[in-house]
Formats: structure tokens, sequence, C-alpha cells
């Protein structure tokens, strides 16, 4: 896919160094996402040991209120925080990739009511929408992250559209046309290959705020109570009065937060070397200002 | 359309507001169906959606947001409790960061690739990673518990009625020093990269060379020239931003068991409190769009070019 989208690129530009760093440290927790429960010495929800033990050579980060292993479970919520994440980004663009086409080859009245639409959705406080809608829908792992989804497709479908606008007037795509292609056509072939970078800049950054958010939602006590992730161990941490009295919140707190930035910086970071590829003059800009 | 949706999405939640309210733990059937009864009667839910959907929009406009099952108040009520701290606690950050990260972004441009621009730079795209709760979490740690600076918990002492205006007025300023903090910083990443890149623009522009040419001092250059290229754009951003402030506050509240909607409306999830969640989200609708009215407003002043659209 970025083979065909560099064509319009006369000079392929190599992924920085940044980008590089950004895709290993997504690829680590990918890959503890999907071994993590095969690795992990505990089940997450196994009662290991007595409760609230302090980090030992059993237990690594210690074990929580009732007895579970920390670092068994931060291993296990990997998997579950990055599913929210794919998933919802996923479906965030995947919504805005159809309205985007949509509007932007439709024009007139349908464009007017979706960018409406989007205009609207963009207006309404984020967080509460989504603790409304979460918990209208339920807090389980697909519906957090459709609701994600749902409250963040506008921005990306308003970006995707001024592309096709510009695009549709390029002359190849007037060609097209001409020739008796039909808008489908048009979208798959001339469209999408070209817009196939921005939308994975759209996608990474989409991640990365679902991975916040679906923290944050447990965080507050509003997400599904079963489910573990990194937010839940942050939830119940922080359930224990006191906490930052005793030297337990180093253990317990730290490190689901340690991978949520960890996680942000990974996406952030190959985002970043994406999207020197999309706007080469980003990139010169920078060398041109050092 | 906005009452439409938070009227309707309430009423679709798992659990309901009677249940919690009647314990239905260890009594006779028909009791619980009575006093059930007698509980939906009093919350008007017994009647048809349409009509509540009447009552909610004639209520609405006698300012009249329905009455908390959980909390035993009227919403309006529980509202005035806790709207001010949020506009206190949102509209102080909002200022603070746009403040500072206009006058920093401007200087970092001026200065650009100093170690200071780099150092900025580099922290404040860092920044994006941290989630709200975390920087709060991190400032409550270093200056509530381990140098005790700052109180802990809440928005004011207990009890304290009493007290010279004077004090309460400090009491409530140094509780607000660290939520202030977190949140300013929170908001402050993504405006200063706005603001420095939009001056990098307008650096290279001839406007500035022919400016220059005149002999104009540096600082008027800085503030008259480059600057306010990046003002449209920048007071944009403050815009989207303010419903983002919501949400970190909520974090923050959280955090520092401060009083505000945010978390009210937390509270109104978990107990299925529908008139509270109603209330809470056309609040912090209402709160955004007349930021987002003031920004669109100044932005006019600031650039004549905007209204004339």
């Amino acid at each position: 896919m970025a083979g065909r989208a560099s064509g319009a690129q006369p000079h392929r530009r190599p992924v920085p160094l940044i980008g590089w760093v950004g895709a290993f440290l997504v690829l680590g927790f990918v890959v503890l996402g999907l071994i993590g429960p095969s690795v992990a010495p505990y089940g997450s929800k196994e009662l290991a040991a007595p409760r609230q033990e302090r980090p030992s050579d059993r237990h690594l980060l210690g074990t929580n209120k009732v007895g579970q292993d920390l670092l068994s479970q931060l291993i296990v919520g990997t998997r579950s925080s990055l599913l929210v994440a794919a998933l919802a980004a996923a479906g965030a663009v995947t919504i805005a990739t159809v309205v985007g086409l949509a509007a932007g080859l439709a024009g007139g009245w349908p464009d007017v009511i979706l960018m409406r639409v989007a205009d609207v959705t963009i207006a309404l406080p984020r967080l509460p929408l989504l603790m409304l809608l979460g918990a209208v829908v339920g807090t389980s792992l697909i519906r957090v992250a459709l609701v994600i989804a749902v409250v963040f497709w506008p921005g990306a479908a308003r970006v995707l559209r001024s592309q096709v606008r510009s695009l549709r007037r390029r002359s190849h795509v007037v060609a097209a046309r001409g020739f008796g292609a039909g808008p489908l056509r048009v979208a798959r072939l001339h469209l999408l290959p070209e817009m196939s970078l921005v939308v994975v800049t759209v996608f990474l950054s989409a991640a990365s705020r679902a991975v916040l958010l679906e923290a944050g939602l447990a965080f507050l006590g509003v997400g599904d109570p079963s489910r573990v992730s990194w937010g839940s161990i942050i939830r119940d941490a922080r359930a224990s009065p006191g906490l930052f009295y005793t030297t337990f919140w180093t253990w317990w707190i730290l490190p689901p937060v340690v991978a949520i930035v960890l996680v942000l910086l990974g996406l952030m970071f190959l985002g970043m070397g994406f999207e020197t590829r999309v706007n080469p003059r980003l990139s010169r800009d920078g060398a041109l200002h050092r | 359309m906005l009452t439409v949706l938070v009227f309707l999405l309430p009423r679709f939640l798992p659990g309901d507001p009677v249940g919690n309210l009647v314990d239905a733990g260890d009594a006779d059937p028909e009791y619980v169906a009575q006093a059930r009864a007698a509980a939906e009667r009093s919350l008007g839910l017994d009647r048809p959606l349409p009509e509540q959907f009447g009552r909610f929009l004639n209520d609405l406009a006698h300012g009249n947001l329905g009455f908390s099952a959980g909390n035993n108040q009227s919403v309006g009520a529980l509202l005035r409790q806790t709207v001010p701290w949020t506009v206190l606690l949102m509209g102080t950050s909002l200022v603070l960061s746009s403040f500072l990260s206009y006058r920093i972004g401007v200087a970092a441009a001026w200065r650009r690739g100093t170690v200071g621009d780099r150092a900025i730079t580099v922290g404040s795209t860092l920044l994006h990673a941290i989630p709200d709760y975390a920087l709060a979490m991190v400032f409550l740690v270093l200056f509530a518990v381990r140098i005790r600076l700052f109180p802990i918990v809440g928005a004011s002492t207990p009890f304290t009625q009493s007290a010279s205006g004077l004090y309460k007025i400090g009491d409530v300023a140094s509780h607000l020093v660290l939520p202030v903090a977190a949140l300013t910083l929170g908001l402050m990443g993504t405006k200063f990269l706005l603001v420095r890149n939009a001056t990098l623009g307008a650096l290279g522009q001839d406007y500035m060379v022919l400016a220059r040419a005149k002999g104009l001092p540096e600082r008027l250059l800085k503030r008259r020239h480059a600057g306010r290229n990046a003002l449209l754009p920048f007071l944009n951003l403050v815009g989207i931003q303010v419903g983002i402030a919501f949400g970190g506050a909520t974090f923050v509240q959280t955090v520092f068991g401060y009083p505000g909607v945010g978390p009210l409306m937390v509270a109104a999830v978990r107990g299925a409190d529908y008139a509270v969640l109603q209330g809470c989200f056309l609040v912090a609708a209402v709160l955004v769009l007349t930021a987002n009215l003031v920004v669109d407003v100044v932005s006019v002043g600031v650039d004549p070019r905007v209204g004339a659209r």
C-alpha cells in the first residue's frame, strides 16, 4: 500500500529514526498483548498470594488488595487495552473514510449534511458524551471500542474529505471519470491508494486516544468492572485510601501509567515517521529552520 | 436536537433509578411491586415516553432540571453546588495555559534551534503522551504529600464558615493551585506547538523583512508581526480545547477529590441517575458551546476577515 502511494511522490524518503523507535515500541506491546496470558506468571484474577504484598521474587510488582499478582495483571491487561485501541481506531477510520469519500465525491447537499453532523459531534464535549453513550450501550470491550469510534470519527472524516476534494480535481481522476469510471471505481483505484498514508496516520492518532480513553473510563470507574486492563489496575489502586502516603503506589500505579505513556509515545513516534512521508515539506521545513 | 439526545440516551441505561431507591433485598414481592409503583409515580416514570419528554422540555424551559433520586436533591441544586467549581477550575486553566503557551510559543520560535527551544518542543511533545490524571497524581505526590505545600483534597477547608473573607479566598486559592497546575500543563502542549509553528511560518515572510528594514525594535517585531500571525489558528484551537478541558477537569477533579460537574456525572453513571446525567450533560454541552461562542466573538475582533465570511 505504501508502494502505491509513493508513486505520487518522486523521491521516497527514508522513515526517520523516530519512526523506527515508535514501531519498535508498538510492536513490543502488540507481541506482549498477543502472548500475554501465556507468559504471565499467574492468572490475572488468580488469588496468588496474601493480599497487599510488597514486590518480591515471586511477585515482582507485589500483589493488590485481594492478592492478585500485579505484574500478571499488567501483562494480561495489555491485550484488552490494545484491542480496544485497535478496534476503536479501525472503526473510527472506517466511518471517516466512508463519510470522507461520500462527502468529498458527492458534494452538494450530502456533503453539507455529513459535515454538519461531524461539526455537531465535534462541538459536543467528548468525555461526557462517551460516559453517556458508554452507560447506554454497555462497557464490554467491543462496545467501548464502538463508542470511542462513534465519538472520534468526525475529525478524521474532515481531513479525508478535504483530501478527496483536492484529489478529485487532479487530471488523472478527471480523466478516469471522463472514461466512464463510476465513483466507486474511482474511489478504489485512484483515491484510496493516495489516501492510504493519511489513513494510517489518522488510525495511529485515533488508536492513541483510544488507549487513553479506555484507561480513563476504567480509571473513573465507569468501565467494565470485571475486565482487567491498565485502567482497572489504576482504579483499584486509587480506591485504597491514603495510597500516596505509602510507597505502595510506586509499584501499583506507576507501572500501568508508564505502560500507557510508552504505548502513546510509540504510536506518536510512528505517526511522526509516517507524517514526514505523507508531507515531505514537514521534514524539509524542519531542516531549513535548524 | 441536543435536548432530544440528552433526554433519550439515559433512558436506555441498564439498571434503573427506582431499583436503587427501593431496596428489594428481603422484602415481600407484593411490597416491592407497590413500592416500585409509588416511586415511579413520584418520579413521573410511569408515564409514556413522549409525555415524559414533554414534561422534560416544559421543566427545562422553567429552569427545572428534575429531581435526583440518588442524592435526594433537585438536580438544579446539585448543579448549583458543582458548576461554579468546574467553571473556576476550567476557566483558570484555560486562560492561564493559553497565555503561557502563546508567550512561550512565540519566544521559542524567535529563538528557534536554541537549547531552550528544543527542550520545550520535545517536552510538549512528550506531554501529549501523559494522561491528565497521571499529571495530577504526580503533582499530588510531589506538592501535597512529599512537600506539604498545598492541601490534598477538596476545594475548601470544611467548618470555616466563621472565618474572615480574606482567609476564605486564600483557602479556596490554595486548594485550587494543584488542580489548575495539572490541568494547565495538560492543555499547554498542543497550543505551544501550534503557536511555535505558526510563528515560524511568519518569520520568513516579506513583511517581516520590511518591518526589520524599517528598524522597528525587536520586541515590536515579535509581538505585532510574528506573533499576530499565530493568533487566529491559536484561538481556533482554544475553542476546540474547551471540550477537552472539561474531560481533563473531570480526571483532575477525581484525583483531587475536587467538586465539579464531571465527578457528579461519574457518580450519576454508576447510580443510573437519569435526571443528574441529563443535567450534567446539558451543562457540559452548554458550557462548551458558550466558551466556543466567546472564542468566535474574540476571533472576529482579532481578524475582521472571519466575520466577513
